[in-house]
């Protein structure tokens, strides 16, 4: 079964429409990359996948591991298995990360009826996970992002990632703003969790990110519409071409 | 409006009957109290149309049928208003009356004595203390306190003594049928000494009741001071407490108004740096719901040169409750290099809630910085997705957001049990304000 199954999703903002149709497949163990101008839809595609009530689906249909997607609450989205590494990641003052995490990963727990951790086995996660991201434990203590330098906010994201275990990763655009070292860092947090039960999809603008983490497939979004999918060579093609010679839409994939 | 400045019939309605107030005790007092009088009934209430009270209507006050104020009962509740978790000192007023059976009274050197039960030759500290910040002329609630109170609590901390446990004052409202309460405390805090004092005022819920408090501090060179004030009054309470705070030099003063009780509210903070090098700290959070009112009106006086005032007040509101910052800020001549920076910030948690914020600078010195801010909103919906897309539960995830909007302020008192307590009250009070959203 698919992990993730979009059909013809349309969606948008009051009175405009920015997705026209997108499908996609995503199998258990692939990575997919989603490519595309700035503008093309991208983070809205990225959003409504975790259920942000800004936009508004108008048509298609979206299936998580075979469940209706669109039917749950951004919630029991991410309790079901779905995790958003958000592309401007949200600074919370006055909660620490640590205090984040623990409720996050506790509220996961809880949904598939597992005890919740206690603070000696959550710390010994965390300090397993940080570690794998070259990270500091003074994180855990700092209020989630606030004050995070870009490269922190991103590393948080994938921690966060890494504590959650989720079935399907969306990454959007985690790769902007990252020096070559922490691109390294992030894109290895990525490739650990690569595996046969996960399904990866990397939005990104440049090609760079797909150097460190190699996709299965690539597909590029334009105008709110997947127009032309192919394998990681197709990005290198971007890269080299930019997106102007794809004139025509690609045939229904 | 229009009832409260035609309708006098309220003002003698609150005034002591008979004699007994005005011709007891030493000549000073009897002569206090008659002035009190003559300017209350000059005055009455404070109204709208005054500019320092345009956003809290007393009208409700005028036409309560209150009793007379309730005497000292014979016993007390179990829950007598002292708060869990506070070790150290607690004295327990009833209806402004110091209830000693339920006090646990400070050891030496901490003084505390009663006006009531002071020999002819101690009542000179209370002459000099009583109305030496807070006089009758100020507003009308202040002339009604003066000519109603039955005692006058005095606490003494002498110079040199740091008191190391919070001490804790429960103010205490008790009756069953409407009726009013004038608390009167003195805090008098000698030179280079240190203490926290917790004012926690509680009383019975769904009755219309006066709790009308006047606090005046004075604080010696080079002290640490802290004054936190826990407002729980019942449901259906009136509550006014005008607080006055004098600050010599090179003191570190701060405060918390935590305001959590009573249905309308008007807290009065008036902070003198009287001398020059000293810092007042002032923090306020208040969570309202239902059709609570609060008013949090302060006024920091920077008198002398090289002082610092700084104000955080927040508030959480849901329902229909509303709420108003006022923060005047007065630099008088020669009060050079002042620092002083005030920030009101609320969180509306419901569409019908309201609040209403405003700074009142008035500045006669020309060396001085002076900031104000204030945001009003509702939570932050990137803030709440970002919490969702975790996992959380919407009402786990706005609970964290309050509780956040909540620490900062929280964080700031001294007394790590004391802060402990605080953080596991509004917690508890967070929750409330959240069952009355949906
Ligand atoms: N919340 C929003 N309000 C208004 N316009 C939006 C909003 N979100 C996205 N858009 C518009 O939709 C289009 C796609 O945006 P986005 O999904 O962010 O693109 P990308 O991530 O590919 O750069 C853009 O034209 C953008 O301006
Ligand atoms: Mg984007």
């Amino acid at each position: 079964m698919p992990i993730l199954e979009i059909k013809d999703l349309q969606a948008g903002i009051a009175g405009r429409q920015i997705l026209r149709g997108v499908n996609l497949t995503i199998v258990p163990g692939e990575v997919h990359a989603i490519m595309g101008p700035n503008g093309s839809g991208k983070s809205t595609l990225a959003q409504v996948l975790a259920g942000r009530d800004t936009y508004v689906v108008t048509g298609g249909s979206v299936r998580l591991d075979g469940q209706d997607l669109l039917e749950l609450s951004p919630e029991e989205r991410a309790c079901a298995g779905l995790f958003l590494a958000f592309q401007y990641p949200v600074e919370i003052p006055g909660v620490s990360t640590s205090y984040f995490l623990k409720a996050a990963l506790n509220a996961v727990r809880k949904y598939h009826g597992q005890p919740e951790l206690d603070a000696m086995d959550f710390l010994k996660l965390m300090k397993q996970k940080m570690k794998l991201l070259d990270m500091d434990p003074s994180f855990l203590s700092r209020a989630v992002n606030e004050g995070f330098s870009g490269g922190e906010k991103k590393r948080n994201e994938i921690l966060q990632m890494a504590v959650l275990d989720p079935k399907l990763a969306i990454l959007d655009e985690t790769d902007s703003g990252l020096d070559i070292d922490a691109l390294r860092i992030v894109a290895g947090g990525v490739n650990s969790l690569r595996g046969p039960d996960r399904g990866i999809l990397l939005v990104t603008h440049y090609q760079r990110l797909l150097n460190y983490i190699v996709p299965d497939y690539v597909h590029v979004l334009r105008d709110g519409q997947i127009i032309k999918s192919g394998d990681k060579n197709l990005a290198l093609e971007l890269e080299a071409r930019g997106y102007g010679w794809l004139e025509e839409p690609a045939a229904v994939h | 409006m229009t009832q409260v400045m035609t309708n006098t019939s309220y003002l003698q309605r609150l005034l002591p009957t008979g004699s007994d107030s005005s011709t007891s005790g030493p000549l000073w007092l009897q002569a206090r109290r008659e002035e009190a009088r003559r300017q209350w009934l000059r005055v009455g209430l404070p109204k709208n149309s005054d500019e320092q009270w345009r956003f809290t209507d007393l009208s409700p006050l005028a036409e309560t049928d209150f009793s007379t104020p309730a005497a000292a009962p014979a016993a007390v509740p179990s829950s007598d208003g002292r708060l869990p978790g506070l070790e150290g000192a607690a004295l327990v007023l009833v209806n402004g009356n110091l209830y000693r059976p339920a006090s646990r009274l400070p050891p030496a050197p901490v003084k505390i004595a009663l006006l009531s039960q002071a020999a002819a030759a101690d009542s000179k500290i209370f002459a000099d203390l009583l109305g030496a910040q807070a006089h009758p002329s100020h507003h009308g609630l202040i002339a009604l306190n003066t000519a109603n109170f039955s005692d006058v609590v005095l606490v003494e901390v002498p110079a040199g003594v740091t008191v190391a446990a919070p001490l804790n004052l429960a103010v205490h409202a008790l009756g069953n049928q409407p009726f009013t309460t004038y608390p009167r405390i003195l805090l008098k805090v000698g030179a280079n000494a240190a203490v926290t004092v917790v004012f926690s005022f509680t009383g019975p819920d769904h009755l219309a009741y006066l709790t009308n408090s006047v606090v005046e501090a004075t604080v010696g060179a080079g002290s640490r001071v802290e004054l936190v004030k826990i407002q729980r009054e019942g449901t259906a309470a009136l509550h006014i407490g005008s607080d006055y705070i004098h600050l010599d030099r090179d003191v570190t003063f701060q405060s918390l108004s935590l305001n959590q009780g009573g249905l309308l509210v008007r807290n009065n903070v008036t902070v003198t740096l009287a001398g020059p090098g000293s810092q007042a700290t002032l923090n306020g959070l208040s969570m309202t719901a239902g059709r609570q009112h609060v008013d949090n009106h302060t006024m920091l006086d920077h008198a002398r040169e090289q002082c610092a005032s700084h104000e955080l007040y927040k508030s959480l509101l849901a329902g229909r409750s509303s709420g108003t910052f006022t923060g005047k800020i007065l630099v008088r001549p020669g009060a050079q290099k002042t620092d002083a920076k005030q920030t009101s910030k609320a969180v509306l948690l419901s569409s019908q809630a309201t609040m209403n914020s405003q700074p009142q600078l008035e500045i006669y010195a020309d060396d001085v910085k002076c900031t104000h801010g204030s945001t009003n909103g509702p939570l932050d919906d990137e803030q709440l997705f970002y919490l969702r897309a975790r996992g959380l539960a919407c009402n786990q995830a706005r609970a964290m957001l309050t509780s956040a909007f909540a620490s900062d302020v929280l964080a700031r008192v001294w007394q790590p049990a004391l802060r402990t307590m605080l953080e596991d009250l509004v917690v508890t009070e967070l929750h409330r304000l959240e069952r009355e959203e949906f």
